[in-house]
Parts: C-alpha cells; structure tokens; sequence
C-alpha cells in the first residue's frame, strides 16, 4: 500500500485550483520508517507528503484543531478515519463542503515489528466511507467478529477480571492523551476536567484513573470507530481497546447491530433508541 | 586521580544485585504492558535492571510521586481542621537499579529548582536517602542525544555508582560520590577483585564509552540551540511546528524534568484530601486564571513555552537545560514528534534532513 | 452468589476486602423526579417500610443519569446504585426513558466486564402509582448487595482514616 505518489499530485491540484487551503497528510519523521502529520500551507511542501503502510494516525483529529477551523481542507482518511469522520459530519463538527477527502482503500497499517495492527487485523470497514476521491481497490466490508482479547477476558471469573483492570488502573498515568488523540473528543473541555465539579477528580491515583478512563469510555460507547488512536497514544501501552471493543459488541449485540459512523446521518448509539432495546435486566 | 574500582564478571554483577535485593528497600525497571517501569522489587527474577535503552517512564516518580498528598481536612459545622498526611517521609535508606545515566542526570537538573526559593522537603528525603545504581548503556537508540548536552556523560556523578559492561565480558563498578563509595564497602563487593587506579580498567571503561558515544546518530550543538531559541520568541515559525501537536500532555508526563504541578481536593461528605499531582505546559487550562484570562489560549504559544522552558529560561536561570536528551517524549509522542528535530531547525542551525 | 467465607462476609469481587460485623451497605438512590420520587414519597405516606441503606438523589429524568454519576457513586462512597424512572412510555419528557435504557445497559456490562458484579448497578421503572413497588425494589436491592459483600473501591486510597 503506498499511495504517495497520488496523494503528492491530488495536493498539488488542490492547491492549484485554489481548493485548499489546508493539506492534512503525513510525512517522513526523518529519524526513522515512522510518520508525523504534516498540515501543509503552501504548494511547495508538497513533496514531503507521503503514504504508505507506516501512516497510522488517525487525521481526523486535526479538524478540531485551530489551524483547520474555518478553513477549507484537504485529507488523507482510510476505512476507520472516514468512519470518524462520517461521525463528524454527522454531529455537525464539521463542513462538508470544506473539505476535500481522499478516501484510501486501506489494507492495513503496520507497527514498528511491521506486524499488522490488531484492529486492522479485524478491520470491517477497510475502504472509506466518506470520500471525494478513492485510492485502490475497494474491497467491500469484512464480517464483525468478537475481538480475540475480549473472548478471553470475558471467560475469566469476576475476581480475576477485577484484578487486572485494577492493574490497568493502577498503570494510568493520567496524562489524557488517550483523550487528545481520540477524534471523537472534541469537547472544548471535557467533563472529567471539570475544576468547578464536585464530580471532579485532579489527582493521578488508581481511583481518579478508574474514574476517568470509565467516564470517557462510556462517553464513547456507540460513538467509537476503533481506529485506537488511544492505544497507541497511551505512554504506559494500556489496553484501551478492551473498554471500547467491549461496549462496542454490547452495542452491536443489542442495538440493532450498530457501528458507528457507518452509514450518513447514523448517530451514535446513545443518541438514538428502538422500542425494541432490551429490558429485562430492569425490574 | 584517585579512582576506585571492582571488577567482576556478568555473574558476579547478577550475585551483586541479589545482593541489594535481599538487603535493602529495591526498585528496579519492571516490565508491565510491554514497557518498563521503575517498581519496588522482591527478587532479581522480577525485574530487568539492565533494562534495554531507557524506561518509558522515568524514575522522577519516585521523587516527584505522581500524586502526593499535601494535606488532609475536615470541615463541619465546628469549623475547619486540618491535619499531616500519613505520606511516607521515606526514612529508610533505598536503592534504584538499572536507572539510566539520562534519568540520573535529570536529577541534578531537578535539584536545582527544588533547592530554589522554596525547599521541598520531602523530595529532599527521598533525594538523601536514595542511593543510585545505574549501568552505562552500551548502544544508543535512534531518539537518544544526552552526548549533545550540557554535561559530561562520560564524567557524571549523578549515579552514586556506575556499572560498565566491558567488551572483554568483565563488568566494572565504580563508586561515583562519597555516599556511593561508602554503599559499597562490606559485604556487597567481597567476591569482586578491587582495583585502585588501574590503568587497564580505565582503559576498558574508557573503550566501552567511545563505542557508545560513537552510536549516536543524533548530534547537535546545544549552544547554538540555546542562543538561537533566545533570540526567536516572536517568530511565526512556532506556529509552523507545532500545528501537528495534538496537545495530548505526554510529554511531559514521561519528561524525567518536568517538573510542573497542580492541586485539587478530592474529598468526600466532610474530609478530603489535597493533592499534588503532575500538570502539563501542554493543557489548555494550565495557565488559565480565576477570572477567565488566560495568556496562552492558543497551542502554539503554550507550545513555544515548553520549548523555551527548556531550552532559554532555565537555562538562563540556573545555567542548565531542562532537557537530558533521554528522547522519551519523542518515543511516547503520538504522532512521533522529535523535541530534537524541532529544537534543532527552528532556529535553522543545523537542518538535519 | 453468597459472599462469605468462614462466616465472614467479603467483597465478591475482591475476597481481600473483608466486611466489619456491623457492616451495613451504602446505596444511591437516583430517581426521576416524575414517577419513582413520587412514588417513593407515596411510599412513605403509605407507611410502608423499606430498609434505610437507601440515599436518594432527585433528578429531572432518568435520562439525565449519565454513567458517570455511577461510576463516581461507586468510586467514594457507595456499595451499589438504584437508577429508577417511569415506566416506558410515560416519560414527562416523552422519550427521556427509551435514551436512559441503552445508557443503563451498557454501564452494566462494562462495569460487569471490568470486574464489578452485574447487581452492584440496578435498575427500575416505578411509576408514581407504585409505592408498594419501590419498597419491594429497595429490599431487594438492599438483600443483593449485602450478599456481594462490601465494594470498597479504592476508598482506602484516599480517605483511610
């Protein structure tokens, strides 16, 4: 998968039709196979737009940023970024009409074994949602399957379980960098900063770790795309997928077989309802 | 010159750490998700001291706890009363294995504002009671530069004891400070032979340090740096680096110097508790006021912060970076942003591409 | 499900926790101000009785309980959290119920996959009408947390003594 060489011309027109004002990409870090985001103002930058295997991050994320707001822009998304994205859309956080996507048939982003990401393992929507112009092969949707992490926790006991989430716990640092990368967080403060709160929690202990990981995971429930911007944000290597992918198939299992950011003008899973929902588990 | 040493072999190293596993308070790197960090330790089996390259977090936690508790009140209709924490003071002596000469340094560098105007206590006990053991490492990772900056890896005294892994399979120790040198005596070296002013293990030291300032494949000059970042505070090319910065704190929480902090109370019905915990430069609301003002609203200018922070106003203040060069922001970093790269082209000193 | 071991009763999620004699379970109560406040109220005027382990917060609907008022419940103070509102269809604000039902669910499961026994987060549609309902809900509750022993999460971490 290398689209560089496409996404350099695609930039360049835009930037000569005057499209754009803003190209979202990636390029070379310079040290090593990694990438950085690259938000690029002027045509003769171009060139240091690349795209292969190696871009990982999630850019959805830089349209809450200042540098892209109100401006017209340009954007590499793959099957989960455009998911994101959709979402966005959906939920009025962003133009349509000022954006320019490149959508890209995605088949997979590496890590630095060049062993394939778990989530692109298990991807179900690899081929962009949302897109003006579409690079490859699409290859049409993929059958959701439980994640094989999830199948294994879940057949532990209650006490094991609540051992290692303790440890999970205990190994927050709370930087909240999992919520900074998340593009789904756009709030301009979030809730669990919220000083003025009683509800708040400053500290860096396990209990505001505790709290703070399950408020933001369930404010994601239904809203997730699992690109794991968050997983790979996290500097102590935290399972963050587990809290996501689990509310994910309870939502999926139960809620009409939802995923987010599917289909335009889909909302999360919260911000909807069916006269169908279960209810036995009330009394 | 007057340089002591003991020489051992990889299992006379092993039978050494056991050692101070089995007498003293140890922590050690531990792997745990697939990253290291410093914990206490019960046996050698439990812990990697010669942990590859650096942990991905520092060791400043011990020192600079990640939450620690200032105070505690109760509040009731019979007035307010407030009370010591029962935070551990730390009186007893502990001792750090495989702690990197990078993390080592930045204590020294800590120092200096703990010992400003106002004395932390607390981190001056656990800073006295703490002995530092810590190996030299033998490969430079792709982010590291430490050999760039304003102190002599070769020559540091931030570890009270120094460990060398020869070419030769032998393994010298050296004492660093006095409170190394007295660590060492008794029990702990009686299997190792003791050299003193011993040309040949110098020698084999001195190899073992040109091979490893060798692997480096970042290099800058950090004066330049610190004069050009001085002179460029109003140049629009902050906003150019910083537009990718995702503004996520990791940084700094992972920074073996940073050193910046909040308070907030956690409390329930009447009693509470008011911590200490880390903050970040990065976060929107770290400079914001009671009244709403807030003098660094946008990234780029809480960005321009953090590097001159590190790089001009500290520097200017008590004559050091802020920065090791231990390149653990730029490995935590989301969206891989090198602290190095960016300090090293802003002012265009040295395009490294 | 019973909790206790040598006669002692424990936390069944975490058999180090161990509960004093005395021991009595702390429980939220959040209850939507149209149905199940009324119907507790009617509960009371009717001189039923139900067990005094119950604190009761008033909110407009069931639908402004976001899971972080239970995460937050169970993380200081409580051993368990009764969630109670009008019955579907009767909400005042039409549909504020039918959002609350998927929220609920969800909170469960998670707590329930992270380690927390399913009952420590229950729910229940009382309607203004049913006064002998919410008593009965109550005790039950009331029985089931008992019997999981006490929760204790990270409590001692910030506020021992």
């Amino acid at each position: 998968m290398d689209y560089t060489n496409q996404i350099r011309e695609i930039a360049a027109r835009l930037f000569s039709e005057n499209k754009i004002d803003v190209f979202v990409g990636y390029r070379m870090t310079g040290f090593d196979e990694n990438q950085v985001p690259v938000l690029i103002r002027d045509p003769k930058e171009v060139p240091r737009l690349v795209f292969n295997d190696k871009s990982v991050f999630n850019l959805t994320n830089y349209l809450k940023h200042e540098h892209t707001r109100g401006k017209r822009v340009g954007l590499v998304v793959k099957g989960c970024d455009s998911r994101s994205l959709q979402l966005l859309l959906t939920e009025s956080q962003v133009k349509r009409d000022r954006l320019y996507v490149v959508g890209i048939a995605c088949e997979g982003v590496v890590d630095d074994a060049g062993q394939k990401y778990q989530n692109c393992q298990e991807c179900v929507f690899p081929d962009a949602v949302v897109f003006d112009e579409m690079l490859g092969t699409p290859k049409g949707n993929g059958q959701y399957q439980v994640n094989a992490d999830i199948r294994e926790l879940a057949s532990k006991d209650l006490v094991e379980r609540r051992a290692y989430f303790e440890e999970v716990f205990e190994n927050c640092i709370r930087c909240n960098a999992c919520r900074h990368s998340c593009p789904m967080c756009y709030c301009a403060k979030c809730c669990i900063d919220q000083e003025s709160s009683t509800l708040y929690n400053g500290a860096n202990t396990t209990s505001a770790a505790f709290h703070a990981l399950m408020t933001w995971s369930l404010h994601l429930a239904g809203r997730c795309v699992d690109c794991r911007n968050c997983e790979k944000a996290c500097p102590s290597h935290l399972p963050l997928h587990l809290l996501h992918k689990w509310n994910e198939q309870v939502i999926y299992e139960n809620f009409q077989e939802h995923l987010a950011g599917v289909h335009e003008g889909d909302r999360g899973a919260f911000y909807k309802y069916s006269l169908q929902d279960p209810d036995d588990f009330i009394m | 010159m007057n340089t002591e040493i003991f020489v051992t072999d990889k299992a006379g190293l092993a039978t050494f750490y056991e050692a101070i596993i089995a007498k003293h308070e140890t922590y050690a790197p531990v792997e745990k998700f697939g990253k290291y960090e410093f914990k206490k330790v019960s046996a050698l089996s439990g812990c990697d001291p010669d942990a590859p390259i650096a942990t991905t977090m520092s060791a400043k936690p011990l020192f600079f706890p990640r939450s620690a508790k200032i105070m505690k009140y109760t509040a009731d209709a019979s007035g307010t009363k407030v009370s010591e924490t029962d935070e551990d003071p730390l009186s007893a002596q502990r001792v750090i294995l495989g702690m990197k000469h990078c993390d080592a340094r930045s204590l020294q560098v800590l120092d200096k504002v703990y010992n400003w105007d106002f004395i932390d206590t607390d981190y001056q006990k656990r800073r006295r009671n703490t002995v530092i053991i810590s190996a030299r490492c033998d490969k430079a990772d792709t982010h590291c530069f430490c050999t760039s900056l304003d102190y002599n890896v070769e020559r540091l005294d931030a570890m009270d004891v120094l460990i060398v892994n020869g070419a030769d399979g032998k393994v010298y120790i050296e004492p660093r400070t006095e409170k190394g040198k007295s660590f060492l005596e008794g029990d702990l070296t009686h299997h190792m032979t003791h050299v003193r002013d011993n040309e040949e293990a110098a020698k084999a030291m001195k190899k073992q340090y040109d091979a490893f300032a060798g692997s480096f494949r970042l290099n800058m000059d950090y004066k330049t740096v610190n004069e050009g970042l001085s002179k460029i505070f109003d140049s629009p090319q902050f906003e150019n680096v910083s537009d990718n910065c995702v503004g996520c704190n990791t940084c700094a929480f992972v920074c073996p110097t940073c050193h910046c902090f909040k308070i907030s109370d956690e409390k329930v019905k009447d009693t509470g508790v008011r911590y200490k915990s880390y903050d970040s430069c990065n976060n929107g609301y770290f400079t914001l006021m009671a009244g709403g003002h807030n003098p660094r609203p946008v990234k780029y200018r809480r960005w321009r912060q953090r590097a001159l922070h590190k790089f001009v106003y500290y520097k200017e203040r008590f004559g050091e970076n802020l920065c090791v060069g231990c390149g653990k922001c730029t490995r935590a970093c989301p969206v891989n942003i090198s602290i190095f790269e960016v300090v090293s082209t802003l002012p265009h000193i040295n395009n490294i591409q | 499900m019973e909790a206790a071991v040598n006669n002692q009763l424990v936390s069944i999620e975490k058999p180090e926790i161990v509960a004093p004699p005395d021991w009595q379970p702390v429980i939220i109560g959040i209850l939507c101000n149209w149905c199940s406040y009324a119907g507790s109220d009617l509960t009371g005027t009717s001189r039923i009785q139900y067990p005094p382990n119950i604190r009761i917060i008033r909110v407009p609907c069931s639908s402004r309980v976001d899971p972080w008022f239970l995460i937050k419940s169970l993380q200081t103070t409580a051993d368990g959290v009764l969630v109670s509102g009008c019955h579907p269809g009767d909400c005042h604000y039409i549909s504020g119920n039918y959002y609350a039902r998927r929220r609920f669910l969800v909170t469960k499961k998670l707590l329930h996959f992270t380690g927390f026994h399913e009952n420590r987060i229950q729910f229940s549609w009382v309607s203004a009408a049913e006064g002998p309902k919410f008593a009965k809900v109550v005790a039950k509750v009331t029985e089931d947390i008992k019997k999981l022993g006490p929760l204790h999460l990270y409590k001692k971490e910030n506020f021992e003594k």
